[in-house]
């Protein structure tokens, strides 16, 4: 129901008008001037005000006036009641936000087409605003969910300022967020990872598989893994995840520690180019593979490139966002400018070579994330591992293995998995295997098979060796090695004695052997990495000391 | 699978890579890696990134595989070696043998 309010300070206008809108099925609020209209308003929803000019403590026009700026973002409409002789006022109403006139004497044919015209537009006015308010809305949301989402992405980006000596970087997004992605992390032994990926198109919908992606890249990097083994898990990942229209064009390099050496998988990208510090090219690297996310694990192409690089020697590489720049003759920048910038002066910077693409650009409005990577081949230190603290509970730890399980088991594997579980010594697990590793095969080889080294001196004699060794071993009847070990926390020392049923044989002239021959190494090797070996008399019987300190 | 050998995208690097233990047991695939190698091969890498333990069966094995092919190809390289075992090849000089890197 349309809820139309009349201010009028004369007792008879009010009557009159109310009469008229009360048959027609109006709401009527009434107020004697200015004052009190702005009261009803504030706690009556009014649709149209019926105001009057002349009227004592408020008048008409400082009224409209107020109403207008108090009520302004739905369109509250302001008939003027008048007469005939204040003609000369008529300006005056509209300046103060009149809508529309009703002169005295009412004629309500007038009055009630006036109503509901004026009605109808407020109706409009009310849609439009909810319009506006739902949109503000939605607008807001948008706003905040895109704050947190940049906010996960920042924290998604690890290590990008840790290598400032290896690596020089510039992304320029097309849109808040990046579909352009760079990931950078070093390998346990040292290595440096680093991967630049452009996913289809700019903006969110690009930049989302960019978390995936980088968590996976750190974690295959953190177990050291090569170039095609990355690249193979977040092309499966990618593949199983995103929509089969988009995908991730990528180069994923890998710096040896010495920083002589790269491997490089390439799917997609342009070519990168290997320059020397002068920017001339040494070797330009062509994309060898379909970008990630395309193809299947089947199908999956793993070939890498290896290169040697030294300490001059620097990588370049971009997205295609540089060489696809235009300027306002739709003219693109292009790989032989891109090649111009490399060599514009000695050592060029990322930020130097942006600078040239957007001087070509010239204004002209950027319509794809630009990247950039120049990468300098330098050593690198390896990083500080967190070594495990020491296991404070002593243990023994003894088997005795008969025949049948020295054929079918393999105690030296199984033993240092143990030992890799106390606390401490899993940093210790390769040396420990070595150690192992040759006292047990000594006693079986020689103490318990009875083979002799010597024929590995022989043509093609090592393979010979092994081939009599499994032989003998699938032969072997009647057998029996002992393995002892001691876990000393307070010296921190694991004590091995091996034992075999064997007849014991000469333990000297093995360790005279040169590291040239064929056998032999192992004595040396045990006697360096322990911190003392001994035999007993016979010759089956060792027994070593290993200090983890 | 503890051997995996891969040819580089151009055909000249061979990479045999090896996971976990590197002993006797792999005596027979790795010879078989390098033996019908290609005339393009000039480098092979040894990559022992995921290679957690080695002994001396190993050095014997990367030894003859130096006498066998080292006249077809120009570098034989050692990569990605964990400290434990880059110090085992260095005790052995195998680091005047090999390129370790």
């Amino acid at each position: 129901m349309i809820h139309v309010l009349i201010v009028d300070d004369q007792a008879l206008n009010r009557i009159l008008l109310s009469k008229m809108l009360e048959e027609d099925g109006y709401k009527i609020s009434m107020a004697y001037n200015g004052l009190e209209a702005l009261k009803v308003l504030e706690t009556q929803d009014i649709d149209i005000i019926l105001l009057d000019v002349i009227m004592p403590v408020m008048d008409g026009f400082e009224a409209a006036q107020k109403i207008k700026q108090r009520f302004d973002e739905v369109y509250l409409p302001i008939i003027f009641i008048t007469s005939l002789d204040d003609q000369g006022s008529f300006e005056r109403c509209l300046e103060v936000g009149g809508d529309d006139f009703i002169q005295k004497p009412f004629e309500k044919v007038i009055l009630h087409a006036k109503i509901k015209a004026h009605s109808r537009t407020r109706q409009l006015s009310k849609k439009a605003n909810q319009q506006k308010e739902l949109l503000q809305y939605h607008h807001n949301q948008n706003e905040r969910e895109h704050e947190i989402i940049e906010h996960i992405f920042n924290n998604s980006l690890e290590n990008q300022d840790k290598f400032k000596d290896h690596l020089d970087f510039n992304l320029s997004p097309a849109s808040m967020f990046n579909g352009d992605m760079f990931l950078v992390a070093q390998s346990p032994i040292g290595n440096l990872y680093c991967m630049l990926g452009d996913f289809t198109g700019h903006g969110l919908a690009a930049a989302i598989g960019a978390l995936p992606a980088s968590r996976a890249f750190y974690r295959m990097v953190s177990k050291g893994m090569a170039v095609n083994d990355v690249a193979s898990e977040i092309n499966t990942l990618l593949y199983n995840l995103l929509p089969g229209h988009m995908f991730c064009a990528a180069t994923i390099i890998e710096l040896s520690s010495s920083g002589k050496s790269i491997s490089a998988w390439l799917g997609g990208l342009p070519d990168a180019y290997l320059i020397d510090q002068n920017g001339d090219v040494k070797q330009v690297l062509e994309s060898q593979h379909m970008a990630l996310g395309i193809l299947d694990e089947d199908e999956f192409e793993h070939e890498v490139i290896h290169f040697e690089t030294d300490h001059e020697t620097r990588l370049a590489f971009a997205t295609d966002g540089i060489i696809e720049t235009t300027n306002k003759n739709d003219v693109f920048f292009g790989e032989e400018r891109f090649l111009e910038t490399l060599k514009s002066k000695p050592m060029v910077s990322c930020e130097n070579i942006v600078g040239y693409v957007s001087e070509f650009a010239d204004g002209s409005e950027q319509q794809d994330d630009v990247s950039i990577v120049l990468l300098n081949c330098l050593p690198l230190a390896s990083q500080e591992q967190v070594r495990e603290t020491f296991s404070t509970l002593a243990f023994n730890l003894s088997l005795s293995l008969n025949a049948k399980q020295i054929k079918q088991t393999d105690p030296v594997y199984d033993l240092v998995n143990i030992l890799s579980g106390v606390g401490g010594l899993k940093d210790h697990r390769s040396n420990i295997f070595l150690l192992l590793s040759e006292a047990y095969n000594n006693s079986l080889d020689h103490g318990v098979l009875g083979l002799d080294s010597n024929i590995k001196l022989q043509e093609d004699g090592f393979f010979k060796y092994y081939e009599m060794r499994e032989k003998a071993l699938a032969a072997l009847s009647d057998a029996m090695i002992i393995i002892d070990m001691r876990y000393c926390p307070d010296t921190l020392s694991l004590y091995f004695i091996i034992c075999d049923s064997g007849r014991g044989f000469n333990r000297g002239e093995s360790a005279l052997s040169a590291t040239n021959s064929e056998f032999g190494r192992g004595l040396s090797l045990l006697k360096e990495i322990a911190e003392k070996v001994t035999y007993n008399a016979s010759g089956n019987q060792v027994e070593m000391c290993y200090k983890l300190s | 699978m503890n051997l995996t050998k891969s040819t580089s995208a151009d055909g000249t690097t061979l990479t045999i890579q090896i996971k976990g233990k590197f002993d006797f047991n792999l005596v027979q695939s790795f010879r078989q890696a390098y033996a019908q190698i290609n005339a393009n091969i000039v480098k092979v890498i040894v990559d022992l990134r995921e290679t957690e333990y080695m002994d001396s069966s190993a050095l014997g094995m990367l030894l003859n595989m130096k006498k066998t092919i080292e006249s077809q190809v120009g570098t034989i390289e050692i990569s990605n070696c964990q400290p434990q075992l880059r110090k085992i090849l260095q005790i052995s000089r195998f680091d005047k043998k090999f390129d370790i890197c």
